[in-house]
């Protein structure tokens, strides 16, 4: 099962508020970037993001989406999905005194509601005593990957988007709490611990909200001239009530019935992921690949994951090729209920969770990717990026695809194309 | 450079630099005049010009200084220390910028405006054009 999930925050009372905030961000342009231009420092900072793309899926019996949060997506709710790809970001920064600043992030994106109001996606206050010493406050886009905190940011990628086998293995991207984060110089390495604790709510696209308590993230990045390494581990604890009807109706069926409940509900479980990445770039060509590995001891199958992707900078042109793989640890089948020992009249009812049971632990995403494509830097700012995937589903499963419809065949071969414009000011 | 004799001096001048750096603006890295720093390999260099490091190596902090965005001098610079183009370095800082790790130098208008702030400030680093340096600031010794 992919977790569909979105921010919906706690905040999400202020959307008029956040759409104001937006607005006024992006209709600031003129003064702030010409006070950025000037080396005499101005307190306040204003900078946006943005990606217009399109995606086509030959595949009309099931969405292909970026992430596990979008509930729309290219195949069967659009020929040619605007939603999959595209938003809007807007940040501004205010440096308070050198030790003490605050940043705010609103993004418009496709929301797990089918809405693209306006959200927090990051708003913290930093102090930092020192350069390698910074404690942050607030709502941050977790560590745990990579890119995983630059993701949505297309201009600072190489691709249309950051591979979904990977990306899309934990629900989790942020949380409401603190960080700290700690550098360290040796010679012409640097290294970077960070830790970060805290929770987070938010709505999903199948219904009900993801809530995420004691997570926490320690993630280590060396840095070593063009060579990144980045290690991390992320532990939480989840309860997510979108299947509790599935599992109160097994409890009613006896012990064997309460032992299945409690090893694949999702109230108040653990969840691990560990992620090893790397990235080589000296200038002229990129190699980067990632491994990441999930456990969340329900329903959403133990799974790992991994990617490697290269390319090559031909002036303004940057070529590249990525393969992308996710496969289920777990079973992603279960006997169930055993029917004999149980009595003849509820034969019927305990046959119907064997199969509910079985249909949501074969949602695991089992699928690869191989891609090609190239990004365009064609204007100051703004790139333009096509890309050609070709996913091939495991046998039996969906892959990452959603809103799967009847006349969907599982373990076929799907076809994407994608066009994207990214921009940064 | 102002050509007193366009027909001979300015055709020399440009032959020469033609010959020399195939067009381009040859680019040096300085620090203040009153900069205890002398010495730092264009690894350094880059790092603290791409956020990487904040300090220099005998421990002060470092405060890079660019020139305007698009200016030659600042590509030059940019491709010769760093090897990547405008682009990559602006989607270099895109990544920082938008997770909250930092911003980019600040960028001086000219190379005259760049080592007026370089020479004033100890801690500053910055790079001119070759012809642009004078007493007020050093060029750094690669070692």
């Amino acid at each position: 099962m992919q977790c569909r999930i979105t921010p919906s925050r706690p905040w999400h009372a202020s959307h008029e508020l956040n759409a104001i905030i937006l607005i006024a961000m992006l209709w600031y342009p003129a003064a702030a970037g010409a006070a950025a231009e000037d080396a005499g420092a101005s307190m306040f900072s204003v900078s946006a993001f943005g990606t217009l793309g399109v995606v086509h899926s030959s595949e009309d019996n099931a969405d292909f989406t970026a992430s596990s949060e979008q509930p729309n997506g290219a195949g069967y709710s659009h020929s040619w999905s605007p939603d999959v790809d595209s938003r809007l970001g807007a940040q501004a920064t205010a440096h308070f005194t050198p030790q003490l600043s605050a940043m705010l992030q609103v993004i418009s994106e496709q929301l797990y509601d089918k809405t693209f109001r306006p959200h927090i996606e990051w708003a913290n206050i930093t102090y930092q005593p020192t350069p390698e010493f910074s404690v942050r406050l607030g709502r941050i886009v977790l560590p745990t990957f990579l890119i995983s905190d630059s993701r949505k940011v297309g201009y600072a990628n190489p691709w249309v988007r950051p591979p979904v086998e990977l990306y899309s293995l934990s629900p989790v991207f942020d949380s409401d709490g603190a960080d700290v984060d700690y550098q360290m110089q040796v010679g012409k390495l640097v290294n970077t611990l960070v830790g970060t604790y805290g929770n987070t709510r938010f709505g999903t696209p199948g219904g009900g909200e993801l809530d995420a308590k004691r997570l926490w993230v320690i993630a280590d990045t060396v840095e070593y001239g063009p060579l990144t390494l980045h290690i991390a581990y992320q532990q939480s604890s989840y309860t997510f009530h979108f299947l509790d009807p599935l599992f109160d109706a097994f409890r009613q069926l006896g012990p064997q019935g309460t032992a299945l409940a409690d090893k694949y509900d999702l109230d108040n479980k653990s969840a691990q992921l560990i992620t090893a990445g790397a990235m080589y770039d000296p200038g002229k060509w990129f190699v980067t690949g990632e491994w990441a590995k999930r456990n969340m001891h329900s329903a959403i199958v133990e799974s790992t994951a991994w990617y490697l992707s290269g390319g090559y900078r031909l002036a303004k042109f940057t070529p590249y090729m990525t393969y992308a793989k996710v496969k289920a640890d777990g079973n992603t089948s279960d006997p169930g209920l055993n029917v004999s020992e149980l009595p003849p009249f509820l034969a019927g009812p305990a046959n119907g969770l064997n199969a509910g049971l079985n249909a949501t632990l074969g949602m695991t995403a089992v699928q690869n990717t191989i891609s090609v494509g190239s990004r365009w830097d064609f204007m100051k700012n703004t790139d333009l990026k096509l890309q050609y995937d070709h996913i091939d589903l495991g046998s039996g499963s969906a892959g990452t695809l959603v809103n799967v419809q009847p006349g969907f065949q599982p373990g076929g071969t799907v076809n994407l194309f994608s066009i994207a414009i990214d921009f940064v000011w | 450079m102002k050509c007193r004799n366009p027909l001979g001096g300015c055709a020399l001048y440009a032959l020469l630099s033609l010959a020399v750096g195939q067009g381009r603006a040859d680019v040096v890295a300085v620090v203040s005049s009153t900069s205890a720093v002398t010495t730092l390999s264009k690894d350094q260099v880059t790092d603290i010009f791409l956020g990487k490091v904040s300090r220099f190596p005998n421990g002060t902090q470092a405060i890079p200084i660019d020139q305007a965005d698009g200016s030659p001098t600042r590509d030059e610079f940019y491709a010769t220390y760093t090897g990547k183009s405008p682009a990559q370095v602006k989607s270099h800082w895109a990544k920082i910028i938008f997770t909250g790790r930092g911003e980019p130098p600040k960028a001086a208008a000219t190379n005259a405006a760049a080592r007026q702030l370089i020479a004033a400030n100890p801690q500053a680093i910055g790079y001119l054009e070759r012809n642009a340096v004078d007493s007020s600031v050093k060029i750094l010794v690669q070692p």
